[in-house]
Parts: C-alpha cells; sequence; structure tokens
C-alpha cells in the first residue's frame, strides 16, 4: 500500500488532466470523466493545496454520481487524499464505508491498515513530543529548586 | 459478490464541513520506522504493468504469482494496484515491481500513464470471452505507443481451467502472438498454471536483453534498475534505493 500512497503524479500528465478540465469547466460543468482524473491526480500531488483540491472535486463527485461502482473510486480515492493529508480520521472512515458494501475488498482493507499505522506512528511521536516537553519542564523545575537551594 | 444498490455514503455523514487548514506533507516522515534493513538481496528491480479488459482475470494473476492463492470473488480493481515478489533469474536475484492496472473504461486514461518506463507488459485476455481477445489490438496499441521498444510483452489467455467454455482457440491466439511478436501462455490463476512461467519468463527475456545489449540500462525509462551488490548503509530508506539509479 505504501506504493500506491507514496506514488507522485507525473507533472506532465497532471497538466494535461487540468486543462482538460479547465476548459470543459469553462463551458459549464466538467463531464464526471474529466473531473475524476483530474482529482486521481490531485490526490497523487506533494501540496496540501492540490490534495485539498482533489478532495473537494472528489466529494462533489460523489454527490453527484448515482453508479455505485464510481462512487467505491471516489470513497477510495477520498481515502488516499486524506491519508496524504494526515488526516487520518477522515480517511479511515472512508475505507470502512467501502468495506460495508464490498467485505472482501482488498484494496480498501489494505488501505485501512496502512492507515491505523500511520495513526500508531503519529501517537507515539505525539507522546515522545509530549514526554520530551514534560522532562524539560520537570528539568527545569529542579534546576530552579538548585539554583532557590543555593541561594 | 455484487454490490448492493446505494449503500455507499449512506451511513457515513457525506455533508462534512471542509477544513482548510493545510496539512504539512513530508515525504519521509519517519525513516527510522521504514528503514531497510542491510544491503540489497536483489541485484536489479524490473518494472511490469498489467493490462487488459475488465474481469479477464488481471488481478488474480498478480495475487497467484505474488501470494500463491486464487482470490475468489475479487471486486473490480480501483484505479492501480502494486505487487512484488523478488525472483531469481541466472543467478541474479531480481525484484519485480507489478503496476496492476483496473480495465474499467473510466480508468484507462489516467492508467495509461503507468506503462511509462514498464519492461515487461503482460497484456491479459479471458480464453472464454472472445470479445476480450477481440479487444487486444487496441491494448496493443496502447503499450507499444506507450513504452520503449526494448519492453518485453507477454500475451496471457487467462482462465484456462474454463476448457468447457473456452472461445478463444489456443492457435488462434498464438498465431496472433507470433504475428506481433508477442510471447504467450495460456493460463490459470485459479490453479496456479503457468502463472510463475509468465512473469518468469517475461524477467528472462529483459534479463537476456540487459545481456545481450538491447536494453540499455542507461536509458530513461527502461524500466530496469541495477543495484549495486555491495552491503550499504543501514540508513538507507527504501524511497533513496528506489531514486538510486542504476550504478553501472
Amino acid at each position: 500500500m505504501e506504493a500506491i500512497i507514496d506514488e507522485v503524479v507525473d507533472p506532465a500528465d497532471l497538466k494535461k488532466f487540468e486543462k482538460i478540465y479547465a476548459e470543459q469547466s469553462g463551458r459549464g460543468p466538467a463531464s464526471t470523466k474529466a473531473q475524476f482524473e483530474y482529482a486521481w491526480c490531485l490526490v497523487r500531488c506533494r501540496s496540501p493545496q492540490d490534495l485539498r483540491k482533489g478532495t473537494v472535486l472528489l466529494e462533489d463527485l460523489f454527490h453527484r454520481v448515482g453508479d455505485d461502482h464510481a462512487k467505491r473510486d471516489y470513497l477510495f480515492y477520498l481515502a488516499v487524499g486524506h491519508t496524504r493529508l494526515k488526516e487520518y480520521e477522515k480517511a479511515l472512515k472512508y475505507t470502512e464505508a467501502i468495506l460495508k458494501v464490498e467485505p472482501k475488498n482488498h484494496q480498501a482493507a489494505q488501505l485501512r491498515e496502512h492507515i491505523k499505522k500511520k495513526m500508531k506512528i503519529d501517537g507515539l511521536v505525539g507522546m515522545a513530543i509530549v514526554g520530551g516537553a514534560a522532562a524539560v519542564a520537570v528539568g527545569g523545575l529542579v534546576g530552579l529548586g538548585l539554583a532557590l537551594s543555593k541561594k | 459478490m455484487g454490490l448492493m444498490k446505494s449503500h455507499f455514503g449512506s451511513h457515513i455523514g457525506l455533508s462534512w464541513k471542509i477544513n482548510n487548514e493545510g496539512a504539512d506533507i513530508v515525504s519521509s516522515d519517519f525513516p527510522a520506522l521504514t528503514m531497510a534493513s542491510g544491503p540489497y538481496n536483489y541485484s536489479y528491480i524490473f518494472k511490469y504493468i498489467i493490462i487488459g479488459d475488465m474481469g479477464v482475470g488481471k488481478s488474480c494473476l498478480l495475487h497467484q504469482f505474488t501470494e500463491k492463492k486464487f482470490m475468489a470473488d475479487c471486486p473490480h480493481t480501483i484505479g492501480v494496484e502494486f505487487g512484488t515478489r523478488i525472483i531469481e533469474v541466472s543467478g541474479q536475484k531480481i525484484k519485480l515491481q507489478i503496476w496492476d492496472t483496473a480495465g474499467q473504461e473510466r480508468f484507462r486514461a489516467v492508467t495509461r500513464s503507468y506503462y511509462r518506463g514498464a519492461a515487461g507488459a503482460l497484456m491479459v485476455y479471458d480464453i472464454t470471452r472472445r470479445s476480450t481477445y477481440n479487444h487486444l489490438s487496441s491494448w496493443l496499441t496502447d503499450a507499444r505507443n506507450l513504452t520503449n521498444p526494448n519492453t518485453v510483452i507477454f500475451l496471457i489467455g487467462n482462465k484456462c481451467d474454463l476448457e468447457a467454455q473456452r472461445d478463444v482457440t489456443y492457435e488462434e491466439a498464438k498465431q496472433f502472438a507470433d504475428e506481433n511478436g508477442l510471447m504467450f501462455l495460456e493460463c490459470s490463476a485459479k490453479t496456479g498454471e503457468n502463472v510463475e512461467e509468465a512473469f518468469l519468463d517475461t524477467a528472462r527475456k529483459i534479463y537476456q536483453n540487459i545481456q545481450d545489449g538491447s536494453l540499455d540500462l542507461n536509458a530513461a525509462e527502461s524500466g530496469v534498475q541495477h543495484k549495486p551488490s555491495t552491503p550499504r548503509s543501514a540508513l538507507s530508506t527504501d524511497q533513496t534505493q528506489n531514486k538510486e539509479g542504476c550504478s553501472c
């Protein structure tokens, strides 16, 4: 799953699908195909702005399109986009939505495991930071105490 | 299992508020936790793609090859899937990085970008559905146009366990393969028959192309990376491994 999550879109591809989408949007609502293709490129970008834009386009598609297979695809890439934005709770919710309907969908299952792993790592790092800050604070107090006692 | 109607999203509130705070993306967040241990245990990386109509069994072939298991009731692939396996050809360990593309039309425009830099392309049809065979010329056109001239294209007639439902003869497909300079086997992702052979024969052919000099490792998008065989710093991450080109 790391390969899928870490993969970065080719800038030429991004530009190509952006152009198609922009041209269509200029004449009214873009086709769902053009919007999906552009969004799929956006959620493989590095910049948070692009990732965000991709998730917004996918949410819009989710509401516009009635087809269940298409909805599943949008949910999956919404999960990918939010994973890359480190919005793990939201990403997790999307993978679970897919698994409720397709319990055997191994792509969604693998992505869910990947997200859970990421959450765990972030949790550990968060604890380490809090722990470190506490140590500094304690150290400061001890130092203060020593300084006072020397007087 | 078929999809039940209109269930997606019915149980999750899809009217959430979008928060526009930027999240920062760091490419290698915690290298210490994802680090590769020690030197490479392979000397080459070959990139493969698997292409063909939907439902021909591309993901099942990949799964059979990487997990040695048949995946029944497998839903249609979303976009692309990825799998790896280390194999051995002529005493050389080779890591296969396999991109399995969704066969559905709505993915086709974007999945084309995964063809780039493939050393091997497995083009799959279903021997029980003639339409999937009839579409091969379109898949072959994409494969030829989007890969380099040295890319090894291997034609796979999948589901050969379903002999009673056969819709395309071996001879006909063999002739198509010969006319187009493709390697060819009939396989079964279900029984595993010829699955190893298809993936390994492709690798042997690529390796042979490297040995006889027809595949230039220094060329952009050859689909092959050569790895140094000397032990490396334990701090190198998978990320950097992939980015380092060949050292030859």
